[in-house]
């Protein structure tokens, strides 16, 4: 069975960074994501705990490597400075490519 | 009535009780909690309760009485926005996000203040003007729409002045960046109108207005008789939600702690007075001077958050829920019945028939 690589871009933020991150993928073109809810601690403090609107999300995305460097850019550029944000990229082998 | 005893016989109520215990189960770190879900319908069940009772209210007294208190609501509201804007800035050194943030922070309402208002009075056996609950709702958005207006005109204007000193050849990337700050501003105008808390406070107005007193009858164990039991759920959240936030209290200050006490008394004083001049009754003068009193925490950070993110939401949410709104609940409530009773006592009598008689 052939794998073939691409990227996985997996970014954890807080809840009200989401919007602006799911719309910044949608300028770049890709469509398909996962997002759960999560909690944990980190620089900002314990979160998920209390307001609905205080929880943090993570959202994982597969796409080649040629959109990557776009996306993560501009998501650092903008999102950064604001907001609670852990951003991180892994390979990982997909069987049909063709869907990324 | 004696402002203290009154104070100290609200404390002893279930609400605040209950909202004390929360603090500190969170304190000794239970892990007490009220489940999710739980916690996300009370606000919208609290909204419905009240805007059902506003519309039933308006069907008996009628739309007409209603413009005069809304738009002395929506001046004292903007002009209270842009009061704290100036305190905090200029007195408190605040940077232009985080007293823009903070402003309007406080010159919005608070839903959860409401209903806990309402709840003093029934207990207090004394009715309020239903229309109030419409003021709550065109209130709830606009304080934050001037903020964020206010900060993207300061954010324009900055960028205008840094275009000028560069020269126009990096105008692209401004010109992109000013059309964001609009297109920014009349999202957040969009998601405020249509959040589910106008939504849902608005629809029930208008069903509350249709079925009147009558049609109330079958739901009234649930929106009337339960309302009072659904808030203390409430405050159990609310008190564990702010107990986890004392911690943070240091860091807010203490310019910004005196502002989050002498400011809501300050507004809800001046609320009683002037409602009480334009002739609305005890209760609801106590109302009109609450809403102005209280701070938003469950709004605020929603919008801000998206509208003003440079802003720090450590900010404006602990000084709004850790300190302002127990405080109000506790203190200033009670503060504002006794200053409305004693308003209300007497020559204040005829003014308010001279009023109403004229407006009718």
């Amino acid at each position: 069975m052939k794998l073939y690589n691409v990227k996985l871009l997996t970014i954890t933020c807080e809840i009200l960074a989401q919007e602006n991150i799911l719309e910044i993928l949608k300028k770049h073109e890709i469509t398909g994501y996962t997002k759960y809810e999560v909690d944990g601690n980190g620089a900002r403090g314990l979160r998920g705990q209390g307001f609905k609107n205080e929880k943090n999300i993570k959202i994982e995305v597969i796409m080649r490597e040629e959109k990557l460097q776009d996306v993560a850019e501009e998501i650092s550029r903008t999102q950064f400075a604001n907001f609670a944000i852990v951003l991180y990229v892994s390979d990982v082998g997909v069987l049909r490519p063709e869907k990324f | 009535m004696d402002i203290l005893q009154l104070i100290q016989a609200n404390l002893l109520t279930p609400i605040i009780l209950f909202f004390l215990f929360g603090i500190i189960a969170a304190r000794i770190k239970s892990d007490l909690k009220i489940p999710d879900a739980i916690s996300e319908f009370l606000p919208i069940y609290l909204l419905a309760a009240i805007g059902l009772h506003g519309g039933i209210e308006m069907r008996n007294t009628g739309f007409e009485n209603m413009l005069v208190p809304m738009f002395v609501a929506i001046g004292l509201s903007l002009l209270f926005t842009l009061n704290h804007y100036q305190i905090l800035r200029r007195l408190g050194k605040f940077n232009l996000f985080d007293s823009y943030a903070l402003a309007s922070t406080y010159g919005a309402v608070g839903a959860v203040h409401f209903s806990v208002g309402l709840s003093f009075l029934k207990n207090q056996g004394v009715t309020s003007e239903g229309y109030i609950a419409a003021i709550l709702a065109v209130l709830e958005p606009l304080a934050f729409i001037l903020a964020i207006f206010m900060t993207n005109m300061a954010v324009s204007k900055q960028i205008r002045a840094k275009r000028k000193s560069v020269g126009d050849d990096a105008s692209t990337d401004i010109d992109v960046g000013l059309n964001e700050t609009k297109t920014k501003l009349s999202k957040v105008l969009h998601e405020s109108i249509t959040g589910k808390a106008i939504v849902i406070l608005l629809g029930s107005i208008v069903i509350g207005y249709i079925i009147g007193e009558e049609g109330f009858e079958p739901i009234k164990i649930v929106f009337d008789e339960m309302f009072t039991g659904a808030i203390v759920i409430f405050m159990i959240e609310m008190g564990i939600i702010a107990g986890q936030r004392l911690g943070d209290i240091k860091k807010v200050g203490i310019f910004l702690t005196a502002f989050a006490i002498l400011i809501p008394t300050f507004n809800g004083v001046i609320g009683v007075l002037v409602s009480t001049a334009i002739g609305l009754s005890l209760g609801g003068s106590v109302m009109f001077g609450l809403l102005l009193a209280s701070a938003s925490f469950i709004a605020a950070p929603a919008v801000l958050r998206q509208a003003i993110p440079q802003a720090k939401p450590s900010l404006y949410i602990t000084s709004a829920l850790g300190i302002t709104f127990p405080y109000n609940i506790i203190v200033t409530l009670p503060l504002l019945f006794a200053l409305s009773t004693i308003l209300h006592s007497g020559e204040t009598i005829d003014l308010f028939n001279f009023i109403t008689g004229g407006l009718i």
